[in-house]
């Protein structure tokens, strides 16, 4: 499928990720340690003593100068070891295990419904541009951009799942156990993910596409003969499918943000929470874990976005 | 294509010439862009003149009259110290419009330079860039600015400044997305051809026909923003007390959603109503000011 | 019921009463029934947990919120009275100070623990000697007093002290006095089990999901009678609040403790859910760093506290469900101080004369510190108007909990004042020598107490006579009101909910509720 060309362009990406993750983690590294607080003053408990606390940063390891730390870190990384929580103790693969699905299926579910709505939208709203259609499009994908996503959760929350009982209010199932429940639980979530990600995606459709429609070539290509809808399907999407993907790898990670504050409202036991909870707590293993699987996400995400852009522009994949 | 050749060098100067007459003809022209104009103009009043027209104190406390509907003394309500919800938004609207702005500025000063210069540059300069951008990219958004917030310290300036940085990647991405593809073009290389420094190719002839899809970003990062604020402030990062910011009263009317849920409604819509117009105004204006987007 | 509960109770307007009534006693029809007719084998009672716990090894955890966990997997030397915290039974049967500097304790005969070994006077000292000596012992602090322990015989412990301390057998009630198994530790007092915790408990530990969820099954041989009164137990990690009131309306968990004030209008209004609220020992209040600038003058931190109108404070901030704090135990507590609560009143004009007096009677600005949620936001802002009343004006600086409190009773030592909340321990002398002590960590000006101070909190502890131990209990606080060392503001409210089927619930004035007598009708 792949031409050697694209073969090589490939391996050079996931060279390039490399040092990406190790900037990405370093750089977190570096940002929790110049937090002021401590996490040995909440490991020592409630009645600690100074020398308590102390000790604990000794037997944490926590003392030691910041680069042995990191480089521990990294080299159990690579072995599949990514720590224990310092407050639970739970390891922190197993905390990742069991959250991170519950976070990537919402925001799987919110790209889904964001593409499965958006596209047709912008389609619409491009080969009318200007139109009713265009119109009501473009106001409906302005609202949705300008959506708090964290309100619309809120507000879902109180109109369908507390006065009408249409939708668990809060919680979550895993996919795993029960993904009928799950996709159940994740309705609205997703939905309130999904508001601003329809409209981007519809947006972003309708621009790219009207300006490609507006160039020359496709004026000649319209005054040939050749029907609107033809141009608009053979040489239209084609060429803003760059622009498109841009915007749905923007997407995914946008998502991943926004579901921090939506997992809060919604009480999902996922990435975000954990990671609020952690950062505010100084759990330097799970902070560090959590980016880790974060980064790895996206730079997947990008890679595959990059490989279907040199297969629609082949012009990029020979700079 | 040969006439873009011809006319690329001419366009800048098509474009002065247009502009004050296009935006005198702008509002005419487009009467919801003038409508989204005035709103915002109502807002930034409301920001400057806050404490003028507010009918109360936004921070004067009524233990008597807590969590009450509107009523003809207090237009939209009271909140849970007994504060007057009206004079809240409209203190609010300062606070709401200076986070946004900082932080699509900060965002712009940094993004759009550097994905210029990546996509144009090419080679190391592009590659190192890249890397930088994908790792800021590859975070989470809010998680970086929570992180940095706990840097910085908490504070609605400080969080925007986080959050700026948290958006820059986003536009040198796209910036450097559209140059990768605007170099390839012919007038670029006649220019280059006609002796112009990268500096003049980047300014005059990349830049303007660039900026497209970064401007659409950028007044859907002004929503963002304002959304942005709000999430921080959820997590009570954002502005803090006494002053209000639409943000962290909807925070707050979250304490409550189940007795008094229409709490939550005023300054969402405050939000969506600013966010609505900031698109409004920024898309009209691309158009006006874009020659090449004429409607077919 | 004590005389001082029940005058509360009928100072209560009566809806609170009927309620505070339910929460004290139980739920208490249920007791009428024959036990058998409840016992349904393979029933699950399901508690919604507020937060994950630390450690679920009682000696390495750190957080006041992992009692509720612990209590179902330990039990305690010595156990408490709900109402009052008056020490009572628990492991030991009973105990005696055999002179100021030994105490004696008599275990309870026929007691195992879950792995199946006995429960003896050699697993105590294995205990006591891990809590006070291991490296990896958070709690070392608790029983520093003792100095030795000596197994006399199988079911004897006589425990040799440094110095008198009659606190310790309440202290033996906390995390110090839950016995866990040593033979699970290997004997090894460097072993951990923070996550699989084996004791002589009503349940025997099952499974911990982080954040999601802890449970236990019935263990059969416990020497308690009827207890467990369900065969297992769930605690579901729900750390929001209106979230665990939602689980419990939903009727996902049987009960839901430790609910925000705000929503007990709610559970009233929900017919299928009991209410069960009560005191605790959860203090709202202002740390003060007596050190710093302006607040080494006594009169303006008596200013400070003189213009807080608690009542107020209580009604906003806690839906009136809870009480004004003018000392730091709650009115119901066994060592609570009549005269030492008179000393802080509500007088803004007073406060303004004070102010004056100590020269910032045209204003002083402060470093104000707090925390970032919501809840502790609105309280700053009542605040802020209070002050501003007088003169006082500033902003609070927030930050994460970890971040603020370290850097404001640690070594940086930064604000004026800190708006926290003192969680409470089981014996009030605790409470004293940590909160005003010369070298304890929550002064954080380090500022010696006023003369007679330490002298009272230690005659607190020579004495094992309740009467006298509150006598003395109460000089040590009049002095540090006096000095206003502290501003305590108000009292927490538990405010559970439980559905209809719950019998036999109880809250306590701890805040941290036990679940073994519970039954499901």
């Amino acid at each position: 499928m792949l031409n050697p060309l694209q073969r090589r362009m490939l391996r050079r990406r996931i060279v390039q990720a490399v040092p990406v993750i190790i900037m990405a983690t370093f750089s977190v590294f570096m940002l929790l340690k110049l937090l002021p607080g401590d996490v040995a003053i909440t490991l020592a408990g409630e009645n600690a003593t100074s020398e308590r606390i102390e000790e604990i940063r000794q037997i944490h390891g926590l003392d030691r100068p910041l680069l042995v730390q990191y480089g521990q870190w990294a080299w159990n990384a690579v072995q599949g070891d990514l720590s224990n929580s310092l407050l639970s103790g739970e390891a922190v693969t197993t905390t990742l295990a069991r959250v991170f699905p519950n976070t990537m299926f919402i925001v799987c579910y919110a790209i889904v419904l964001s593409i499965v709505i958006g596209v047709p939208l912008g389609l619409l709203a491009a080969s009318q541009a200007g139109g009713l259609a265009d119109r009501l499009v473009m106001l409906g994908s302005s609202v949705g951009v300008a959506l708090p996503n964290f309100w619309i959760a809120m507000i879902l929350v109180v109109v369908l799942a507390l006065n009408r009982q249409l939708f668990p209010a809060t919680g979550f199932v895993s996919p795993w156990e029960d993904p009928l429940g799950a996709v159940w639980y994740a309705t609205l979530p997703a939905v309130a993910l999904a508001a601003s990600g329809v409209a981007e995606v519809a947006r972003q459709l309708r621009s790219s596409l009207v300006e490609v429609l507006n160039s020359q070539h496709f004026r000649t290509l319209h005054a040939k003969g050749l029907p609107f809808r033809t141009v608009l399907w053979k040489h239209g999407l084609r060429n803003v499918s760059v622009n498109l993907l841009t915007v749905i790898s923007l997407l995914v990670n946008r998502t991943l943000a926004a579901t921090v504050v939506v997992e809060v409202v919604f009480a999902i036991p996922g990435m975000g929470n954990t990671i609020v909870n952690a950062t505010l707590q100084r759990d330097f293993p799970v902070v560090q874990g959590a980016v880790l699987a974060m980064v790895l996400t996206v730079i997947t995400v990008n890679l595959i976005a990059d490989m279907l852009y040199s297969v629609l522009d082949p012009r990029i994949s020979q700079r | 294509m040969t006439d873009a050749t011809v006319q690329a060098p001419h366009q800048a100067q098509i474009d002065r010439d247009g502009f004050v007459t296009r935006f005198r003809h702008w509002l005419t022209d487009d009467p919801v862009a003038a409508i989204a104009l005035a709103v915002l103009c109502m807002i930034v009043g409301c920001a400057i003149f806050a404490p003028w027209i507010s009918p109360y104190d936004p921070t004067l406390q009524n233990y008597d009259a807590m969590l009450e509907g509107p009523s003809a003394a207090h237009l939209l309500g009271t909140d849970d110290l007994g504060r007057d919800v009206f004079s809240r938004l409209i203190h609010g609207a300062s606070a709401s419009v200076y986070a946004s702005c900082l932080a699509v500025g900060v965002a712009s000063l940094l993004g759009i330079p550097v994905g210029l210069i990546a996509g144009y540059a090419g080679g190391w300069v592009d590659e190192a860039i890249s890397r930088v951008i994908d790792t800021f990219l590859s975070f989470p958004a809010i998680v970086l600015a929570i992180a940095v917030t706990g840097v910085l310290g908490i504070g609605l300036t400080n969080a925007m400044i986080s959050v700026g940085i948290v958006f820059a990647p986003q536009l040198a991405r796209l910036a450097r997305a559209r140059t990768l593809v605007l170099k390839q073009e012919l007038y670029v290389d006649a220019a280059h051809c006609f002796g112009a420094s990268p500096a003049w190719i980047l300014a005059r002839h990349i830049l303007p026909n660039a900026i497209q899809p970064v401007l659409v970003q950028m007044t859907l990062l002004m929503a963002v923003a304002l959304l942005a604020e709000a999430s921080l402030s959820f997590l009570g990062l954002g502005m803090q007390p006494p002053d209000p910011s639409w943000g962290s009263m909807i925070a707050r009317a979250y304490l409550y959603a189940q007795i008094a849920p229409a709490q939550m409604y005023a300054p969402g819509i405050a939000i969506l109503v600013t966010a609505l117009a900031f698109n409004t105004v920024g898309e009209s204006l691309r158009e006006a000011l874009d020659p090449t987007s004429a409607k077919p | 019921m004590s005389r001082r509960t029940e005058e509360i109770i009928n100072s209560l307007p009566p809806l609170r009463r009927r309620q505070v009534l339910a929460g004290m006693a139980g739920v208490a029809a249920a007791g009428l029934l024959p036990k058998a007719a409840l016992a349904q084998a393979g029933d699950t009672l399901k508690i919604r947990g507020n937060a994950n716990p630390s450690s679920l090894d009682p000696a390495t955890g750190g957080a006041g919120s992992d009692h509720v966990y612990l209590y179902n997997f330990f039990d305690t030397l010595v156990d408490w009275e709900p109402e009052t915290l008056a020490p009572r039974p628990g492991l030991a049967a009973s105990w005696e100070f055999t002179d100021p500097k030994t105490l004696v304790f008599k275990l309870q005969d026929g007691v195992t623990f879950q792995d199946g070994t006995p429960f003896n006077a050699e697993a105590v000292k294995f205990n006591l000697d891990r809590n006070r000596t291991a490296a990896l012992s958070n709690i070392k602090r608790d029983v520093a007093n003792i100095a030795n322990v000596e197994a006399t015989d199988d079911l004897t412990v006589t425990l040799t002290l440094s110095a008198p301390d009659t606190a310790l057998p309440l202290i033996l009630s906390d995390r110090a006095g839950m016995m866990v198994s040593p033979a699970a530790l290997g004997n090894d007092p460097e072993a951990n089990m923070e996550r699989n915790p084996v004791g002589t408990g009503p349940w025997a530990f099952e499974s911990w999901t982080d954040g999601e969820k802890v449970s236990g099954t019935r263990f059969a041989d416990h020497w308690r009678k009827g207890v467990p009164g369900v065969d297992n137990i769930e605690i579901l990690v729900i750390p929001e609040a209106a979230t665990g009131l939602r689980s419990v309306q939903s009727g996902q968990v049987n009960i839901a403790y430790q609910l925000d004030e705000r929503q007990q209008q709610l559970v009233d209004k929900m017919p299928n859910l009991t209410l069960v609220a009560g005191p605790t020992l959860y203090i709202y209040q202002l740390y003060v760093n007596s050190a710093r600038g302006a607040l080494k003058d006594a009169r303006v931190r008596r200013a400070l506290s003189m213009a807080i109108d608690r009542e107020a404070f209580v009604k906003v901030t806690q839906a009136g469900v809870g009480e004004p704090a003018y000392m730091n135990l709650p009115k119901a507590h066994w060592a609570w101080s009549e005269d030492a609560a008179k000393l802080t009143t509500f007088d803004p004009d007073g406060a303004r004369a004070l102010m004056e007096e100590a020269g910032y009677g045209d204003g002083l600005e402060l470093d104000l510190r707090g925390y970032p949620d919501q809840g502790s936001v609105q309280r700053q802002e009542f605040l802020l108007a209070q002050w501003k009343k007088i003169g006082v004006t500033g902003r609070f600086q927030n930050a994460p909990v970890a971040e603020a409190s370290g850097r404001f009773f640690g070594e940086e030592k930064v604000g004026d004042l800190l708006l926290s909340a003192w969680t409470g321990r089981p014996d009030p002398s605790l409470t004293y020598a940590l909160l005003y002590s010369e070298s304890s960590y929550y002064n954080p000006g380090r500022v010696a107490p006023p003369e007679g101070y330490d002298a009272a909190v230690q005659k607190s502890r020579e004495s094992d006579n309740q009467s006298e131990r509150a006598a003395a209990l109460a000089t040590a606080q009049e002095l540090a009101m006096g000095a206003q060392l502290s501003i305590p503001l108000s009292v927490r409210y538990e405010v559970d909910a439980a559905t209809a089927n719950v019998r036999d619930y109880q809250a306590n004035l701890l805040g941290k509720p036990k679940f073994r007598d519970v039954k499901l009708g």
